[in-house]
């Protein structure tokens, strides 16, 4: 065969017209994805550079977890080690899934390791090479301020910084040779259709596995160091014990969890209430383990403790009592009366509004002032005008206060300036989870609610039998958008914020902001804005876990 | 069960046609009492800010819910002390170029992942969507010291200048998932057509698949124009000059200069709203229905 014969053989016409049709999905993708990638997904890997750094401004020292324990005390090291467990459970579920599909085919794919050791060292020497090469890359920067910028200049700064790391290019640039040639010499040798698959769970299974123990290991010696320093102040750090009485409450936690979800599963009476009884002693003794966090978040940062504080009476202030209004207008609306298209615009109106400007109206009518809208209205009401957004009391305080009542400073409740932010954000919601929750009666059948009139059920039992069990996805989806909104929450609360209120309004986000926009601590903030991301992510899945199981697709 | 016995097992005897009529005229007050409620509560902030707009100073600081007199020149005191005419430019080209990228890149993308089968297509558009998860918080940041570092590396500054304000946005996850969805919904038939034709992909995309989605891109022009109204946070941090500075910045700003003057800032406001509102209620129809399809907010 001569060489243009074989390459005819490998270049059929099909197999250049598939080639054309991957080529033109990559090209129409390219643009979007790069963006994407630029603005979207490396920041997360840049935010977690920076967080590791004394950054004010300009980077400076590698301080490792410092801005992390800063933040959140000894509950870092804890974390770690959870993060580096997930890891490793991670990687035994991967190689579980892998043997079982082996064992399917009757394939023996053990040896396929070696390959997926060379790939996963790959991805590691890339991100170490790129630990390296980021800082040089940002140095250009600097390095160009104040000169004339030419071409020559640009790329002699450029060739110096990727000169600067050579050597561990050379290391990725040879692994993946090396790789290569091994991947593709295991997939000729043994041409096995599942081939390139083991390769990648296997590659991902090294990957997680190196995850887990490095981290396990760097945790470990972050923890050793953190004792060697306090041997010198003379302040007993105490992680040791954290970390077991924490660990130990989350075991009781998730076993009680199991047990109270089999109870319903029992026959019999009385293993049903054992059962419970179990699962009731499990939780207090894992509610006494907790008890170390307290401590813990007495080392961390007060503002940051302070701001999850609020954003959590946000949250429970705004998202319960927009869904409850917007159901019930939807559910009315949905009598489709003469001019229901008038309220739903109406309703929707706010919504559609620019937060800035909406804001500025609310600020007005909620002045200090006795004349202000809301004020003479509690006037003619006979009651005392109040100072709202300039009030960092407690709205139950206040109430109780009114009624001479004495009140314990614990119980105090939102500051009355953050129940004006509350009353904005769901006038402003009110709209979209109405529309949404129309959305959501249109598919709940008419024959439903009739069938139940002819049994003689009234409005109340149609509504608790019939449409609310009906509506639960639609409650969950906005449930969750609700309260993820109300953790991202941040250019209301910009505009509402008043020095007088005492930093009684500043949500995490805000208080994130501040950190780098008004204290230019670039490190330490993005620290912070790493604890919301973890916080954001166990919301959702403690969501989904708790509200998905009782949510009725019917 | 057939349906005699349903009537048999019937609690209530039905009501005489007199007295139906009479139950259902009350039921019809009551839902029309609630909705008026809520229509009210969400209206009064708009009457007030319009009715405050319009006073004397004296006469915003009264408690006097609507002017005597009507002082429209208000309004041209608030658009030539708060440069709003420079604010407003700076925000419509803003979101023009930015619409124009991220419409030209997402229906691209969208088409491709919609309609053209590669390697790891799944795969990627996974990772895209989970980007979606990621707070803003993150990534402002990085973000920050990544447009700064493009301003200085290359020709033209970034920071206080249109690219920091709308390059970072022209890759829009929502807008190629919203238009993937749609082009997913485009069918086969037409496409085999255009093969027939001696058609590719550019032709069907341009020629077939973009006239039929009208609806979808409109829907994403008006949510970039209330998403650029409402922006913060980044427009805070890249413009320290007026010169690029985009309305939200510009009223927020006025409102804290202009403090007790609040004639005047609601007047400010006002104008703010009159763009969005207006784009609301000519496309209100299309908007709401696909806020409700895509359960998804701008």
């Amino acid at each position: 065969m001569g060489v243009t014969e074989r390459i005819q053989a490998v270049f059929t016409p099909r197999r250049i017209r598939h080639l054309r049709e991957y080529f033109t999905g990559y090209l129409y993708i390219a643009p979007a994805v790069i963006l994407i990638f630029i603005f979207g997904i490396f920041p997360v890997g840049f935010a977690l550079y920076v967080s590791l750094h004394r950054w004010r401004i300009k980077r400076s020292d590698f301080i490792a977890l410092e801005n992390y324990t800063r933040a959140i005390g000894g509950l870092t090291y804890v974390l770690m080690f959870f993060i580096a467990l997930l890891a490793l459970v991670g990687a035994y579920l991967i190689v579980r899934k892998v043997l079982r599909m082996a064992e399917e085919h009757g394939d023996r794919p053990l040896l396929l390791l070696l390959p997926g050791l060379l790939h996963a060292s790959v991805i590691g020497a890339l991100l170490r090479y790129l630990w390296f090469q980021l800082p040089e890359f940002l140095a250009i920067g600097d390095k160009l301020v104040g000169r004339e910028k030419t071409r020559e200049l640009f790329n002699q700064l450029l060739g110096e910084s990727f000169r600067a790391v050579r050597p561990e290019f050379n290391l990725f640039f040879y692994l993946l040779i090396a790789s290569a040639i091994v991947g593709s010499g295991f997939f000729l040798y043994r041409r096995s259709p599942r081939n390139s698959t083991y390769q990648n769970q296997f590659m991902m299974f090294w990957l997680a596995l190196a995850a887990g123990i490095g981290l396990a290991y760097f945790t470990y010696s972050e923890v050793l160091t953190a004792y060697a320093v306090a041997v010198e102040t003379g302040e007993d750090p105490g992680i040791w014990p954290q970390l077991i009485s924490i660990t130990g409450g989350l075991f009781l936690f998730g076993v009680a969890w199991k047990l109270w979800g089999g109870a319903a599963n029992e026959a019999s009476n009385r293993r049903f209430w054992l059962r419970i009884l179990a699962a009731l002693g499990l939780l207090v003794g894992g509610w006494l383990l907790m008890g170390e966090i307290p401590q813990i978040v007495a080392s961390g940062d007060q503002d940051l403790w302070k701001g999850l504080k609020v954003t959590v009476f946000f949250s429970l202030g705004t998202v319960p009592f927009q869904l409850a209004i917007s159901m019930f207008l939807a559910i009315l609306l949905y009598e489709k009366l003469k001019g229901s298209e008038f309220f739903r615009m109406a309703y929707f109106l706010p919504y559609v509004t620019p937060f800035i400007a909406s804001a500025a109206v609310f600020k007005q009518m909620f002045s200090n002032r006795e004349a202000a809208p809301i004020n003479s209205l509690l006037k003619g009401l006979g009651m005392l005008p109040q100072d709202w957004l300039f009030e960092p009391r407690g709205i139950f305080e206040i109430i109780a206060r009114s009624l001479e009542i004495d009140w314990p400073d614990w119980a105090a409740g939102p500051s009355l300036a953050l129940v004006v932010i509350i009353i904005h954000s769901v006038w402003t919601y009110v709209g979209y989870n109405t529309v949404i929750y129309l959305a959501g009666l249109v598919n709940i059948s008419k024959e439903l609610n009739e069938a139940a009139e002819i049994d003689g059920a009234n409005q109340w039992d149609i509504f608790r039998n019939i449409t609310f069990p009906l509506l639960s996805p639609t409650t969950y989806f906005l449930s969750l958008i609700g309260i993820i909104g109300t953790f991202k929450a941040f250019a209301t609360i910009w505009v509402f914020r008043e020095s007088l209120a005492l930093g009684t309004v500043d949500t995490f986000s805000v208080a994130i902001f501040t950190e780098f926009y008004e204290k230019l601590r670039y490190g330490y903030a993005s620290a912070m804005a790493f604890v919301l991301f973890a916080i954001i992510l166990s919301l959702t899945y403690i969501n989904n876990r708790v509200q998905g199981s009782k949510v009725f697709y019917g | 069960m057939d349906k005699k016995s349903v009537f048999q097992q019937r609690r209530k005897p039905l009501p005489s046609a007199g007295s139906l009529k009479w139950v259902l005229t009350v039921r019809k007050a009551v839902v029309y009492i609630f909705l008026s409620i809520g229509a009210f509560v969400s209206l009064v902030p708009f009457v007030w800010m319009i009715a405050t707009s319009l006073k004397s100073l004296g006469e915003a600081l009264t408690s006097r819910f609507f002017p005597t007199e009507l002082h429209f020149e208000n309004y041209v005191i608030a658009w030539e002390r708060a440069l709003f005419s420079r604010y407003f430019t700076n925000s419509v080209v803003i979101t023009l170029i930015t619409l124009a990228g991220s419409l030209l890149f997402s229906i691209f993308a969208a088409y491709a992942f919609a309609r053209i089968e590669f390697p790891g297509r799944d795969a990627i558009f996974a990772l895209l969507l989970s980007t979606m998860m990621i707070p803003a918080m993150v990534t402002i940041i990085p973000n920050f010291l990544t447009v700064t570092w493009l301003g200085r590396i290359g020709p033209i500054p970034w920071i206080n200048n249109w690219p920091a304000l709308t390059i970072p946005f022209m890759g829009s996850v929502f807008n190629v998932f919203m238009l993937r969805q749609f082009f997913a919904q485009v069918p086969d038939e037409l496409y085999d057509a255009t093969r027939i034709d001696g058609g590719g992909h550019l032709r069907f995309l341009l020629q077939i698949v973009l006239p039929l989605s009208k609806a979808p891109i409109m829907v994403i022009t008006v949510l970039s124009f209330i998403g650029s109204w409402n922006a913060l946070a980044w427009p805070i941090l890249v413009t320290s000059t007026p010169e690029w500075r985009p309305i939200s910045v510009g009223l927020m700003n006025f409102v804290s200069e202009a403090g007790q003057e609040f004639h005047l800032t609601m007047a400010g406001a006002f104008i703010t709203i009159i763009p969005i509102v207006l784009i609301y209620f000519f496309t209100q129809k299309q908007f709401t229905e696909s806020i409700a399809r895509s359960g998804l907010k701008g």
